[in-house]
């Protein structure tokens, strides 16, 4: 269990390390990282300086430990805007964005997993059917159009709730909603065809040969079993809840990261984009290494293996 | 998975009728999703021939024209946008305009995830490790943050853009080829071929390939739609296709200032993302129980 876990924690790592890597080399890439992080009309002394202090100076390789060394000391350069340092910046709109992700990922959890295992259950059923079809229509329908459209109905038809903005509850309704529904419809694809999977193995036989109850089975067999590879998505959920963000926020004007990003990016403020790569990077590997300990907890073949056990 | 298919006398096949048979392969929604989508290759094909008007022509006697239905009139079937410019014009410049990012970044996508992943395949060892990492960098980060802080860093052209897009998706397709590849070059005919003094060109182009292409066209139907979604997305934020080109991204983006006084402006660019975008998936959904018996 713990080489399993450390293998994994490696892993992340490694990932971590090529995300800023990859910031560093696509930073060099695109000219002078001085005039481009700095802004051009900055005063020479600074942009001097500032050169000074990333080492622009010296030879490549000693660049890119010295920016290394900068990021772990916190150093991430400030924007462009106002000078304040770039990873406060980012890291201020961080509750804003938890406060839709989090919920948005309970709620497709809530009807992504029930959905999912319904059709499965009922497999070929016309109910199966228009599951399956409202996942597709889920999942293909992009969050702005449908964000759109919730805002056409509920708040100028209907006028329940606001257009946009940020405070109360019922401003975090709309971006929740628009969040969960895409992420909700793949969960309920891959449950559903995790649970058929399971539901047609030879254990499943077994256990309703030796005379349990089908709900026996269903709740002690077969959902343990379909978890293990739907845990796989949840990972990939939060990577796609991050992305989502980005859009949603900028449909709702939420004050989030992905709003952040967004202006960042057109107004090029580089230092600020870097920061929110890496707290996207570090929130990729928190979700993944969460997955892999769920793995632990459900698998107990992954429990047994290092401590002499069957792999 | 096996106990489902149940043999059934030939005679029964014969004795349905032909319209049910047909119907049967054809599923009725997969006939209009191709139908949808045959009607948007022929758009896009002769988008210039179509288009009422230029789609960048201002006419500012006629602004926020309501489409026919909504107390327009003819002159403008879908009516006009806040600078006065045919909606309908826009739309057919726009999908043209997306069809052609699409199609030429997922097959960027899909050759690039295919070399990497023969070429894993082939060599193994330092190779094959090299492109693990790579599909694991890709699939670890959010492709759209990704595509964002590429665009800060080295701004944007429709060139680049297409050439970014074309990073959407490679490392699903690698990963198909490489697994695949592996699994042909275990199964004998790969080796008999090779033996027979055929090139490795030769062996993967003309013996390989064909083995795997069922599970990439399938791939294609996944990745394509994707593209779709991530340029709109793209554009809707005023980061992909911009102005004056028109993308469909970009016109709900630039409409969604008029959604209380205009909704058409942006609804009908958001009409054709969803219905192309569904009918890709659900062809896609049936050509992987067509191809591709082992994904079912």
């Amino acid at each position: 269990m713990f080489t399993y876990l450390s293998e994994r924690i490696a892993r992340l790592l490694l990932t971590l390390f090529l995300v800023l890597s990859f910031a560093f080399v696509i930073l060099r890439l695109s000219g002078d990282p001085a005039l481009i992080i700095m802004s051009p009309d900055a005063p020479p002394e600074a942009i001097a300086a500032f050169r000074e202090a990333w080492g622009l100076d010296a030879p490549i390789w000693q660049q890119y430990l010295g920016y290394f060394v900068n990021l772990l000391q916190g150093n991430f350069g400030v924007s462009m805007k106002d000078e304040t340092p770039a990873m406060q910046m980012a890291l201020e709109r961080v509750p804003a964005t938890l406060a839709i992700t989090v919920p948005a990922l309970l709620l497709q959890l809530m009807i992504g997993i029930p959905a999912g295992v319904y059709a499965a259950l009922h497999h070929n059923s016309r109910l199966d059917r228009i599951l399956m079809g409202a996942s597709i229509a889920g999942h293909t329908c992009p969050s702005f159009v449908l964000g759109l459209l919730l805002v056409l109905i509920f708040s100028v038809s209907l006028g329940w709730l606001p257009t946009g903005g940020y405070g109360t509850w019922q401003h975090a309704l709309l971006p929740i909603i628009t969040l969960a529904l895409g992420g909700a419809a793949v969960l309920a694809r891959f449950t559903r065809s995790a649970m058929v999977e399971v539901l047609g193995q030879p254990y499943i036989r077994a256990a309703l040969a030796k005379g349990l109850t089908w709900r026996q089975v269903v709740f002690r067999h077969a959902l343990p079993n379909a978890a293990i590879p739907t845990v796989t998505l949840v990972g990939m959920m939060v990577g796609g809840l991050i992305a989502g963000a980005v859009v949603v926020e900028s449909v709702f004007s939420w004050p989030g990261e992905g709003r952040l990003l967004v202006t960042a990016v057109t107004s090029r403020d580089l230092s600020v984009v870097q920061a929110i790569l890496l707290i996207v990077a570090a929130s990729m590997v928190i979700a993944n290494l969460i997955v892999d300990a769920l793995y632990v907890i459900l698998d107990p073949r992954l429990r047994s293996r290092g401590q002499g056990g069957k792999a | 998975m096996n106990a489902r298919v149940t043999p059934v006398p030939l005679s029964f096949h014969r004795s349905r009728g032909r319209i049910a048979a047909f119907l049967q392969d054809w599923p009725p929604l997969v006939l209009v999703s191709l139908a949808w989508l045959a009607a948007m290759m022929v758009v896009a094909l002769l988008a210039e021939w179509l288009m009422p008007y230029e789609f960048s022509q201002i006419d500012l006697r006629a602004r926020l024209q309501p489409p026919v239905m909504f107390g327009g009139d003819w002159a403008h079937p879908l009516g006009t946008d806040e600078l006065g410019r045919d909606v309908l014009s826009r739309v057919i410049s726009a999908i043209r305009i997306s069809l052609l990012i699409a199609f030429a970044s997922t097959l960027i996508s899909t050759f690039l995830g295919l070399l990497l992943g023969v070429l894993a395949a082939h060599f193994r060892g330092w190779v094959e490790n090299v492109v693990l990492v790579l599909i694991d960098f890709q699939a670890s980060m959010p492709f759209m943050i990704v595509a964002l802080a590429i665009l800060a860093f080295f701004g944007n052209s429709l060139s680049l853009f297409i050439v970014l897009m074309g990073f959407y998706g490679w490392e699903r397709a690698a990963r198909i080829a490489r697994s695949m590849t592996i699994a042909a070059n275990e199964q004998g005919y790969a080796a008999a071929v090779h033996d027979m003094g055929a090139s490795a060109w030769r062996v993967y182009g003309k013996h390989v390939l064909p083995n795997i292409a069922g599970t990439i066209i399938v791939n294609i139907t996944i990745t394509f739609p994707g593209v779709v979604l991530l340029e709109s997305g793209l554009s809707f934020l005023g980061l992909g296709v911009q102005p004056p080109m028109a993308s469909l991204g970009n016109m709900v983006g630039y409409g969604r200032e008029y959604l209380q006084s205009a909704p058409w402006i942006l609804l009908c660019p958001s009409l054709v993302i969803v219905l192309t975008t569904f009918s890709m998936s659900l062809v896609g959904d049936w050509l992987r129980d067509r191809l591709d018996p082992a994904l079912r």
